[in-house]
């Protein structure tokens, strides 16, 4: 784990690692079909690495503040193959978006995302419509088998 | 040694230094591996945004906290987020203490709160200035290499 270090120079050139591990496995891993993800979250630092996670493997991201923006967008025609919801929003609440988001009959992929994952709350965001529910932070190990779901 | 390979080495050992003391965790890494030449400042930029967050957050909770009547579920709510954007940066000592922090809100605590959230801001500071040094040690890189 120590090691990885010596392999990510100030410049951010990570991939070069000779190691061959899964790390830089994910690097050169990219989606096959064209997908698209939404994420919703109130916090500006967890958008902009769930997006930019998402970006990095082909997938066509966006993402918005609350839960209503989200309904808004898809009420307007958007559609994601994902979409990946914080529990705790500022109005209404991820699985209050997620009921609403299967309401008008989206298919996509939901995941429910949480700072502190709890059962109840898991209960709740699936019984409203998600596939599945984790902690933060979103992870490579999260995210790839789920591309590759949507891509077969 | 010339000043660029200095530097470098000054910025690995820095970076190991961070991780050894539990400042900084894999998400970290992770955080670097989306750093390319199409987003050659992505981890400066989100942890620039973690740092306005965070400052923003951290006032929001001094101030529930200072109410005659105070509202846990709201410091909860706060210490929520801190924690999500926290652990989402790999800022582990931060991540670890909004444990804590939650703990205290369920407990209904005021004095444990308080207490927490005076670690937190000390952890935090501490954190922003190790990280502000290591992007200064990126910059003086960068300059060597023009």
């Amino acid at each position: 784990m120590g090691a990885a270090v010596d392999h990510v120079t100030p410049m951010g050139m990570s991939g070069g690692s000779a190691e061959g591990n899964d790390k830089s496995e994910g690097q050169r891993f990219s989606c096959k079909s064209k997908l698209t993800a939404l994420v919703v979250d109130n916090g500006g630092v967890c958008r902009a690495i769930q997006t930019a996670l998402l970006r990095s493997y082909g997938v066509e991201t966006e993402a918005v503040e609350t839960g209503e923006a989200a309904v808004e967008l898809i009420a307007s025609g958007a559609t994601f193959s994902l979409i990946i919801i914080e529990m705790l929003l500022p109005f209404m609440n991820g699985p209050g978006t997620a009921k609403q988001i299967r309401a008008m009959g989206a298919q996509s992929k939901i995941l429910g995302i949480t700072a502190f994952f709890d059962r109840r709350d898991r209960q709740e965001f699936l019984a409203a419509g998600a596939d599945d529910f984790i902690e933060k932070p979103l992870s490579p190990e999260i995210v790839i088998p789920i591309i590759r779901e949507l891509d077969n | 040694m010339d000043v660029m390979t200095q530097l470098q080495r000054q910025w690995r050992e820095h970076t190991a230094y961070l991780r050894k003391e539990g400042y900084l965790d894999d998400q970290f890494e992770q955080l670097q591996k989306l750093q390319d030449e199409n987003s050659p400042d992505f981890v400066a930029e989100v942890v620039s945004i973690f740092f306005d967050d965070s400052e923003k957050l951290l006032n929001n909770m001094a101030r529930a906290l200072e109410q005659k009547v105070v509202d846990f579920k709201q410091v909860d709510a706060h210490v929520h987020q801190f924690k999500g954007s926290s652990a989402s940066i790999g800022a582990m000592r931060v991540k670890n203490l909004c444990i804590e922090f939650r703990n205290h809100c369920e407990a209904q605590s005021l004095e444990e709160c308080v207490r927490c959230l005076r670690k937190l801001q000390y952890e935090y500071s501490v954190l922003k200035n190790q990280l502000e040094y290591l992007f200064r040690l990126e910059q003086q890189i960068r300059a060597a290499g023009v």
